[in-house]
């Protein structure tokens, strides 16, 4: 899977979850860069992400990650 | 040893003094041992016997961090894990040691005693050091974020002795993360005017509220607390209205103090404190309330909680939020009002959770003429009752307490008290001075921070401000040097 294809993933999902209209992730996007997203709806974010995507992530590789960048990379790594 | 003391002032004059010395501002790692020193010195001035006890914990924990970078780096997430565990372990029984220990053990004894099996417990003597329940946290955080990667650990155990033993911080926090706090220490720090000016005002303001607004409350709520049978209701109800304002203006005050002198001394530290009396419901005002505890408990017991329990919906959010909001209760001390607080506040979350209103609120945006809405005010005089309540619940002595207190409230004397006799004309305009501040200055770290943080022009409009607040302290503080209410947690 590409990153790209992700990337345009990953924004409809925060878009649905967070009920946007629009969103840009990047590899350096982070919680504070969208107000709505908080530690309450980063756990939506994650079981709507684990489900897309047909994943399952461990705990600790999701307190590791610093960034969206670091989230993608996970996602590459478990679809490998 | 309180920080707004003559005696901390006299103390505080000489480390800024020698601190800032030519010779000492050449390297950080004189300005740390300093630092360090002087920590020691105050800790030791206020509990001696725990010296000893927060060295062995700080050289314990050094090594510990170590440990776990290095089973990292060999790729044993094994080892990584158990250090980890033996980390938070340690922390964990260190507090539970003086804080939690007579009171597992006596309430064990009672159960036991009450099916029938008769054992004696005697509790032991025990004294709760100053500060344990902010540098273990502090500790704690140091293991976990080194698991994480979040951090390095650190190569310098100066630099770590003096994160953990720093002295603005350590009696009642802000707890403050090694990952922002460390790297501070890295460097030598300079005098920065606009940065110490802007924390004297800190200091001025937090002053200001705790001896003028939280110390003259503190006697009606003190009366309330322990000597309600004698009170009428209306007394009672004023008083549980009160308190919320009077531990508020107590806790920032001391916020506001500790993260002043900080600055003075070149640091950030973590704020505590968003204006939480414009919180418009119970979720917003745990995101505006002592920060850097709930940040803290956020990161490291409800995130893994809640993606542990992420598969189960609006039933995992409530358990995730309410082992959270127990672990705060029991965090101020042991006792089962502390146990009945996290779980009444877990309640007041279940109408947010089912409605999906817990997350994060949108930015207060002002009405008409700059004011609040009206919505947005009923909201947090709605927020503030609840509040109310649960000061009722965590104040009280004992569960029995809260019961008797409840039942005096509604079976007591209903004769009708003026609240405007109970409290001096001055507090109550200090009191209202402070809630229209809470508004109008709600993008402000204090309400008498300058915009700019630039203090350098317009310095005599500063000093005449600075004078009559300085002068409003003097008049009219209600006792010199009263405890702070954090203290006892």
């Amino acid at each position: 899977m590409e990153r790209s294809e992700i990337y345009e993933k990953l924004n409809e999902i925060f878009c649905d979850v967070l009920d946007l209209d629009e969103v840009h992730l990047t590899d350096a996007s982070v919680a504070d860069d969208i107000e709505e997203w908080d530690s309450l709806s980063h756990i939506q974010l994650i079981v709507a992400i684990e489900k897309a995507f047909g994943i399952k992530f461990t705990s600790l590789e999701i307190m590791k990650w610093n960034n969206v960048g670091e989230m993608v990379n996970s996602i590459i790594a478990k679809k490998q | 040893m309180v920080i707004n003391s003559f005696r901390f002032l006299a103390f505080f004059a000489v480390v800024f003094l020698v601190y800032f010395l030519p010779w000492m501002r050449q390297r950080h790692t004189r300005q740390n041992l300093w630092l360090l020193l002087a920590s020691y010195f105050f800790y030791g001035f206020v509990d001696w016997k725990m010296l000893p006890i927060l060295l062995a914990i700080t050289v314990a924990f050094w090594f510990l961090g170590g440990f776990i970078r290095k089973a990292i780096d060999r790729g044993n997430a094994k080892a990584a894990s158990r250090f980890t565990t033996l980390g938070v372990v340690l922390g964990i029984g260190l507090l539970f040691y003086f804080k939690y220990l007579n009171f597992f053990a006596g309430s064990f004894a009672k159960l036991l005693n009450a099916v029938g099996l008769h054992v004696s417990w005697s509790t032991l003597n025990i004294v709760l050091p100053v500060g344990v329940s902010f540098f273990t946290f502090k500790l704690i955080s140091y293991v976990i974020e080194i698991h994480r990667e979040k951090i390095q650990p650190s190569e310098n155990f100066l630099e770590f002795a003096t994160y953990v033993a720093f002295f603005p911080t350590i009696m009642a926090g802000p707890i403050d993360r090694p990952g922002k706090f460390l790297p501070q220490l890295h460097q030598a720090r300079q005098f920065n005017y606009n940065l110490a000016m802007d924390g004297c005002q800190q200091i001025l303001w937090g002053i200001f509220t705790k001896m003028v607004i939280a110390d003259s409350i503190a006697v009606i709520t003190h009366g309330a607390w322990s000597l309600y049978p004698e009170k009428t209701s209306w007394y009672l109800i004023y008083a549980a209205l009160l308190s919320p304002i009077q531990v508020y203006a107590d806790f920032d005050g001391y916020s506001n103090m500790a993260i002043g002198v900080g600055k003075i001394l070149g640091f950030n530290i973590t704020k505590n404190f968003d204006h939480p009396l414009l919180a418009r419901n119970v979720s917003e005002y745990w995101r505006r309330w002592h920060i850097s505890l709930t940040g803290w408990i956020t990161d490291y017991v409800f995130m893994p909680l809640n993606v542990r329990f992420r598969n189960w919906g609006n039933l995992g959010i409530f358990l995730a939020i309410s082992i959270n909001l127990v672990v705060i209760g029991m965090w101020h001390g042991a006792n089962w009002t502390y146990v009945l607080f996290g779980v009444y506040h877990s309640l007041l979350f279940l109408p947010l959770i089912l409605s999906g209103k817990f997350g994060k609120n949108k930015k207060l945006k002002p009405g008409r003429w700059g004011c609040i809405q009206f919505k947005d005010l009923l909201g947090m005089i709605g927020t503030h009752f609840l509040m109310a309540f649960g000061h009722i619940i965590i104040f009280s002595a004992g569960v029995p307490s809260i019961i008797r207190l409840f039942s005096c409230m509604i079976k007591g004397d209903w004769s009708f008290v003026n609240p405007f006799s109970l409290l001096s004309w001055y507090s109550i305009l200090a009191i209202v001075v402070l809630l229209v501040l809470e508004w109008f200055t709600r993008n402000k770290e204090f309400a008498i921070q300058r915009e700019s943080k630039d203090y350098t022009n317009k310095t005599f409009r500063i000093v005449f401000l600075d004078m009559l607040l300085a002068l409003a302290i003097v008049i009219f503080s209600a006792s010199a040097n009263a405890e702070f209410v954090y203290f006892q947690f």
